[in-house]
């Protein structure tokens, strides 16, 4: 007998984003006739809002009580300190929508940014490969619509057909890979599958669903050489669409990749401590996370649009956020979801940044935002915070996100083996990424503003977004247990 | 090898996996890279019923319920993909994707 009543506390979450989504769209219809899209974002904005906030409410009532029915959901502590992480960053991009986006259809950006939401929370607690797979593409769906929401432009037109295009072959692959899991397993729940493995011995067809699932799980991480959608993808959708598919999707995907690789594929995970490696899926994603670093950090040299060069530093964070699923098996996964979560603020900020100075002209090149400081103060400090963050300065989050995670690798097998070298080659890295980011600092706080740039007037909700997340930054990193005691 | 009808079911899977792949990856109109897609959301709905029909315990119906849910999954992607196609065919008055490279560096 299914108890009913356990489903719906455990899904209580979803349930008031769902319904704050269908009151966005009803209000609109109601109220909008009459009113400036401007107006009409605000409300539903703060719609969306006050449903997030039920959501976080509903997710802390729910607790981390275990599995529910037969464990196709669990919450434990990732499950809950994830769907707070993205409904945070959910609300922050709310937060700034109003104000820095011009859209015909407010109602609709808020209403399916709101479904996109559920589909993370969800992703965040699914234990079954049937749920994994339906919050993925729930996530997915909706991020295609809203990376192509901005009509009026073609390049949105084209970033969101090129991203669902890829977006459609990688989730192919892995229905694919979960069908043979399926096959050679009898089951859908990942602790079961985990069981079945470890009793047959390992079978050509395993590798083959694991090559697929990783395959597919590269191209949703960004993770090289699936990361070709991304550069296109930051460059053209809108602005605030950006900011949630470089934050929350990527906080929510990293949290299913580690539940599906350590909790379902364990017997098969083979090893990367020692040089003679065991085949298994950690060289695969040893792979992936080296060539992301390695390809993410140099070609973000080259760059000279500010968004493609925030799409390539993102593909080199996906490097090291995959060590950190590598060293999720023996420090847990506090160290991946730390990282994820400061990563995912200082995006959001970051972007919330971008999102500003479009509103003043424009904002693609680097020069763009010269001169910053002269503009917007504010803007030019939070900017300050949240580059810093993701170039991995102390005393900032983004420091001590890659510090645990980098000490968490090197804990696994020491320098005896390929994960040591390849965090060695993370920490390099990381310096040369700092010169791209100077270079963006270098704009917004050492030259002056081109002759007809005029001051920039932030919008009160957007500043107050700005000044939550670059707050939120410092704060973890000034008391990063805070976090990272969760687990 | 004696080929069973599990084996008969796999094999014409992949290759119709493949096949959509190959369509996906070197057609150049976007709604033939859609059906290719499709074809490859097919084949593993295909695995699904095969590896329920002839898996241990047909009695759950794990596989079936599976492909009712992919099903549904592919016509909402298959929904917003054309959604998408009519969006950059107002803008470059066709669906060629060599014609779309507005973006790139």
């Amino acid at each position: 007998m299914i108890n009913y009543t356990a489903i719906f506390h455990a899904l209580r979450p979803e349930a008031s984003l769902v319904v704050g989504a269908l009151v966005v769209l009803g209000l609109d219809l109601w109220l909008g006739r009459g009113r400036t899209e401007g107006q009409r974002l605000r409300l539903s904005s703060l719609v969306g809002l006050l449903a997030v906030a039920a959501a976080i409410c509903a997710s802390l009532g729910a607790g981390s009580s275990g599995e529910v029915v037969d464990g196709v959901l669990i919450l434990d502590s990732l499950g809950l300190a994830t769907r707070v992480g993205v409904l945070g960053l959910t609300g922050l991009t709310l937060l700034l929508a109003p104000g820095t986006s011009r859209v015909r259809n407010p109602a609709e950006l808020v209403a399916i940014i709101l479904f996109a939401t559920s589909g993370f929370t969800l992703m965040a607690v699914a234990q079954q490969l049937l749920l994994a797979f339906l919050a993925l593409e729930l996530a997915s769906l909706s991020l295609y619509i809203l990376a192509g929401f901005d009509k009026s432009r073609p390049a949105s037109a084209e970033a969101a057909l090129k991203y669902f295009l890829l977006g459609g072959v990688s989730a192919a692959f892995m229905l694919f890979g979960f069908s043979l899991l399926y096959g050679l397993t009898g089951s859908l729940v990942l602790p079961e599958i985990a069981r079945a493995i470890a009793v047959n011995e390992q079978s050509t067809l395993l590798m083959v669903a694991l090559v697929m699932i990783l395959v597919a799980f590269g191209f949703k991480a960004a993770a090289a050489p699936f990361h070709l959608w991304a550069p296109d993808v930051y460059q053209g959708a809108p602005t605030i669409s950006a900011a949630l598919i470089a934050s929350a999707s990527k906080l929510a995907g990293f949290v299913l990749f580690v539940r599906l690789l350590w909790s379902g594929l364990l017997p098969a995970a083979g090893s990367v401590a020692t040089f003679d490696s065991v085949p298994g899926w950690l060289p695969v994603v040893a792979g992936l996370a080296g060539l992301s670093l390695f390809l993410g950090n140099f070609v973000a040299l080259a760059q000279s649009n500010v968004r493609r060069l925030l799409a390539y530093s993102a593909i080199a964070h996906a490097g090291a956020l995959l060590l950190g699923v590598m060293a999720a098996g023996v420090a847990g996964p506090g160290p991946l979801f730390y990282y994820a979560a400061t990563y995912g603020l200082a995006t959001v900020g970051a972007f919330g940044v971008i999102a500003v100075v479009e509103q003043a002209g424009g904002c693609q090149s680097l020069s763009d935002l010269a001169g910053l400081h002269r503009r917007s103060p504010l803007l030019a400090a939070c900017l300050l915070i949240f580059i810093l963050s993701l170039a991995g300065i102390p005393p900032l989050a983004g420091f001590f996100g890659k510090f645990a995670v980098f000490a968490a690798a090197l804990k696994v097998g020491g320098l005896g083996g390929p994960l040591g070298w390849l965090t060695l080659a993370a920490i390099f890295l990381s310096a040369i990424g700092l010169y791209y980011y100077l270079l963006i600092l270098k704009q917004a706080l050492v030259l002056g503003p081109a002759a007809d740039r005029g001051k920039i007037s932030v919008p009160a909700n957007a500043g107050l977004a700005l000044i939550l997340a670059a707050g939120l930054i410092v704060a973890l990193g000034l008391f990063p247990s805070v976090v990272l005691g969760l687990f | 090898m004696i080929l069973t009808p599990l084996h008969l079911c796999l094999i014409l899977s992949s290759a119709l996996f493949c096949i959509g792949l190959i369509g996906a990856l070197t057609r150049s109109n976007a709604i033939l890279v859609l059906l290719g897609i499709e074809l490859m959301l097919n084949a593993a709905n295909i695995n699904f019923i095969a590896f329920w029909r002839y898996g241990p315990n047909p009695e759950a119906g794990t596989g079936v319920l599976f492909v009712v849910f992919a099903i549904g999954v592919a016509a909402a992607e298959a929904a917003v993909g054309l959604a998408l196609v009519i969006a950059i065919y107002r803008h470059q008055r066709s669906i060629r994707l060599q014609d779309a490279r507005l973006l790139k560096g």
